[in-house]
């Protein structure tokens, strides 16, 4: 018995070495920057400041756009739903929290709730769609739902709660939490959250509820034919998809000093279209990895090309597109596969031994 | 009978409904207004109908759902306004265009030649990438330094916008003069050429395994021909060109600018099918994800060549006209003095938006629809859509027919951009609207049925128009005093809750036939 847990623990290490790599990095990332910028050893734990700051900022936003970009490969990569209403779900979560903390002055928790629960209800409007129509005309409703969405929290009537077309602004975060002051407590948050999810979200794809799924996206038709009523899987996915969103867009409202209305228009579905498209459709991983490069390269031809940046946008997603299709962790697996059959073969024309294919 | 009322029930009661809430419509308000709502909802939906049409034969045929439909309809508007406003640019365009296109007019004669003899296989990898950059290098050099008349964004005076409202006001500003003085005429022209055809067959060695040889004969040469034809007609009568157009009758010159755009529309849409489309035919997802990405360049492009501010386009003379009888009562009077409006039930209808462009989508729906049954590419059309592969198994080239059908619907979507363009005006989001429309108007109607397109296009133009118009004149709630006035947002959210309430009820739209 002793034994066996001994044991485990250097396999679990062995086998997540990069993920545990990586989480360490981001562990450690606000305060080697801090130190790297000249913070002394005993202030760095300290809130930071200047380009420390900055680049927690930097790396909140990837967060929530790894969140997000996470519940729209739920639902497009792993279980094949193809939705335009996508935006939908942030945008619910980022204007309820907002609406809730500015106009209603509810506390966190109590927010958090009814962004929760919002999710679910619109996880049940859009399933309520879900058995009548399939495929492209599934998209076109998703993205007729949204679009209505969209006018109504653009409209002056509503203007009052939601700021129209200017967006939602003066909401007053809770001090202890606040983005300003208490930006590292912030980061480490968002972080948490990134972890908790991505973690869930691994368990779910190897659940069996998750394994169906990716049999509803192989072929809908052979699922059912197994005895599966496939509507419930694709609600559970659209569910679970429907809350991160929205918690990715209670921590942009959080985040931000505008929640501008753009986040709930078609482009930002397209832009989670585009993340998991350049981290690799239907990878976990992808999500993140998409997520990261995406901000990242944004951020740069915003800074260094400036207006023309939606441009050079459209140019990578074609390049992805056509020459990189599986991505940057589908294209990484399949190469890291191949180098790692190389090894196996030279190993074994070395030591004289056969090796299977 | 019987079995027919019993098999569509559902759209029957669906469009007694509709009908039902029609005839409410029409109750509510005055005739002349609703003469003219109507008139602006067929107009609204012929432009719609123009764009949806061509995305759903290209939908129905090839099952490409080209999202940058929208923006193709847009860049249609925008070529066309640039022959109507400055003929210029357009004729010092004309000699470096046709030269850049004319390698693609060759493609049947690449696979002709002999493949080059290389010694290693990977010298034969890394030829048609080598010939591409020396394509591309050469193309870079020569066209900045091609001497082509243009606005300037950055300056007001010279902007598309003050050129837009100048013309409109019947002045037109005096084009800029320009002359070959950065690179020698003859250099540009011949390496305009080489750096075109040194391209495009570089492009086809990618190809080389899969295309298959056939036999070349002068037909191979006609479009290479025209264009070289077309190149030294811009190149030689440049200035005599450029006056013709200028002193041109604005009616003539708008029928020209209408060619202008649904050819360039149609090359264009030929262009993507061949290069980027062709490759994707095995994975649908990411022929989306490529129009969407190919949607935001063109905006992108639109923005960075004619700016952001919106300006108008002139309409032509003919139905431009103010006189002592205008607004006209009768045709004679219309005749005589081409008056921009006309008196109908005490109404005033603008001829321009609200006669002319419904007719020409009534004759654009009549010519489609006897291309579609009457022909023998039509039956080719209507059988690949019903069945693919069992089109190709009767060994008929469905390639060529998949290029045709593109370029046809990109040049409809573009003959709906230069139409609506005097109407609506030039501005970077002019496509979204509309495509929506488009999208939602098939949603309606039946995503690949052609008589479908047209019912759902009238359609959503039909109900924004009737709720654009009781905005300003408020729906009387029944037993109550109370008077609703729907609000702008309520126009496009209408049509899309119509949308998701008949997809609910009949998923394949209103035409669209069952699964």
């Amino acid at each position: 018995m002793t034994q066996r847990t001994t044991s485990r623990l250097p396999a679990f290490l062995a086998s997540n070495r990069g993920s545990l790599i990586a989480l360490l990095a981001l562990v450690l990332l606000p305060f080697i920057v801090g130190l790297l910028d000249g913070a002394s050893p005993a202030t760095v734990f300290v809130n930071g400041s200047g380009i420390s700051k900055f680049i927690q900022g930097l790396a909140i936003e990837i967060f929530i756009l790894a969140l997000y970009a996470l519940s729209y490969d739920l639902i497009f990569g792993i279980t094949g739903l193809l939705s335009f209403g996508h935006s939908m779900f942030f945008a619910v979560g980022a204007y309820l929290t907002g609406i809730a903390i500015k106009s209603f002055s509810l506390s966190l928790p109590a927010t958090l709730g009814f962004v929760f629960l919002a999710a679910i209800i619109q996880a049940l409007l859009f399933g309520m769609v879900l058995p009548r129509v399939k495929g492209i005309t599934f998209a076109l409703v998703t993205l007729g739902i949204a679009s209505v969405f969209h006018i109504v929290i653009m409209s002056r009537e509503v203007g009052d709660y939601t700021g129209a077309d200017v967006g939602l602004q003066g909401m007053i975060v809770p001090a202890f939490i606040s983005p300003a002051n208490e930006r590292l407590r912030f980061y480490f948050v968002a972080l948490a959250i990134l972890i908790f999810v991505y973690l869930l979200y691994q368990r779910f794809v190897t659940s069996p509820t998750g394994r169906v799924c990716v049999a509803i996206r192989e072929n809908e038709g052979r699922a059912r034919m197994l005895g599966y009523n496939t509507f419930y899987f694709k609600l559970a996915a659209l569910t679970l998809s429907s809350l991160t969103a929205a918690l990715a867009g209670f921590l942009h409202a959080l985040y931000q000093p505008i929640v501008s209305p753009n986040v709930a228009g078609l482009g930002f579905t397209v832009t989670a279209l585009l993340v998991i498209l350049i981290g690799g459709v239907g990878t976990l991983q992808g999500a993140l990895v998409g997520a990261i490069v995406y901000r990242l390269l944004d951020f740069g031809l915003r800074r260094y090309i400036g207006e023309s940046a939606s441009f050079i946008n459209g140019a990578i997603y074609i390049v992805f597109v056509l020459f990189v299709p599986f991505g940057i962790v589908g294209t990484w697996r399949m190469k890291s596969l191949q180098v790692k059959r190389g090894w196996e073969r030279l190993a074994g024309w070395v030591t004289g031994k056969t090796v299977r294919d | 009978m019987n079995t027919f009322i019993r098999k569509n029930l559902t759209l029957l009661i669906t469009l007694a409904v509709l009908t039902a809430l029609f005839i409410a419509a029409a109750q509510g308000m005055e005739d002349k207004d609703f003469v003219i709502t109507l008139l602006r909802g067929l107009s609204v939906g012929s432009v719609t109908f123009l764009v949806a049409s061509g995305f759903s034969l290209i939908f129905g045929l090839l099952d490409v759902l080209n999202l940058a439909h929208g923006t193709l309809f847009m860049i249609g508007a925008y070529i066309g306004w640039t022959v109507y406003v400055r003929p210029d640019t357009f004729v010092d365009l004309l000699t470096p265009l046709a030269l850049t296109l004319s390698g693609f007019a060759l493609r049947d004669v690449y696979p002709l030649l002999s493949p080059p003899r290389l010694a290693s296989a990977r010298m034969k990898r890394i030829l048609p990438w080598a010939l591409i950059l020396v394509s591309v290098l050469l193309f870079g050099v020569i066209l900045p330094r091609y001497p082509i008349a243009i606005w300037n964004v950055e300056n007001y005076a010279q902007s598309p916008v003050t050129y837009a409202f100048m013309t409109d006001q019947g002045t037109r500003l005096p084009f800029p003069a320009m002359t070959f003085d950065k690179i020698s005429p003859i250099l540009a022209i011949v390496g305009l050429l080489i750096a075109s055809l040194v391209g495009t067959y570089g492009l086809s060695l990618f190809g080389k395994d899969t295309q298959h040889a056939t036999r070349w004969s002068w037909k191979s040469f006609i479009g290479f021909a025209l264009l070289l034809i077309i190149a030294l007609i811009g190149f030689l009568f440049n200035n005599a060109l450029t006056q013709f157009l200028a002193n041109l009758n604005s009616n003539w010159l708008f029928f020209i600018a209408v060619v202008v755009a649904v050819s360039s529309g149609a090359g264009l849409g030929a262009l993507m099918e061949a290069t980027l489309i062709r490759p994707l035919y095995s994975r649908p997802i990411y022929q989306l994800m490529l129009t969407l990405g190919l949607s935001a360049i063109g905006i992108e492009m639109v923005r960075a060549i004619w700016g952001r501010p919106e300006f108008v386009m002139p309409k032509p003379a003919f139905f431009d006209g103010a006189g002592e009888a205008c607004p006209a009562t009768t045709f004679a009077d219309w005749w005589a003095n081409h008056c921009s409006t006309i008196l109908l039930l005490d109404g005033r209808v603008r001829v321009y938006n609200e006669i002319f462009i419904p007719l020409v989508g009534i004759v654009v729906l009549i010519a489609v629809w006897m291309l579609l049954q009457r022909t023998r590419l039509g039956m080719v059309i209507r059988a690949g859509v019903q069945d693919r592969e069992m089109v190709e198994a009767l060994g008929i080239n469905v390639r060529r027919v998949f290029t045709m059908v593109f370029s046809l619907g990109v040049g409809l979507a573009a003959l709906g951009g230069i139409l609506a363009a005097p109407s609506m005006g030039l501005s970077n989001t002019m496509g979204e609207s509309l495509f929506l429309n488009a999208l939602i108007a098939l949603a309606i109607g039946g995503l690949t049925n052609y008589p479908g397109a047209a019912l759902g296009s009238v359609l959503v133009g039909l109900i924004q128009q009737f709720i654009i118009k009781y905005g300003q004149i408020g729906i009387p709630i029944p037993f109550t005093e109370i008077i609703f006035k729907p609000t702008p947002p309520l126009v496009p959210a209408s049509t899309v809750l119509l949308m998701v309430i008949i997809l609910l009820i009949l998923p394949n739209g209103l035409l669209g036939k069952k699964e």
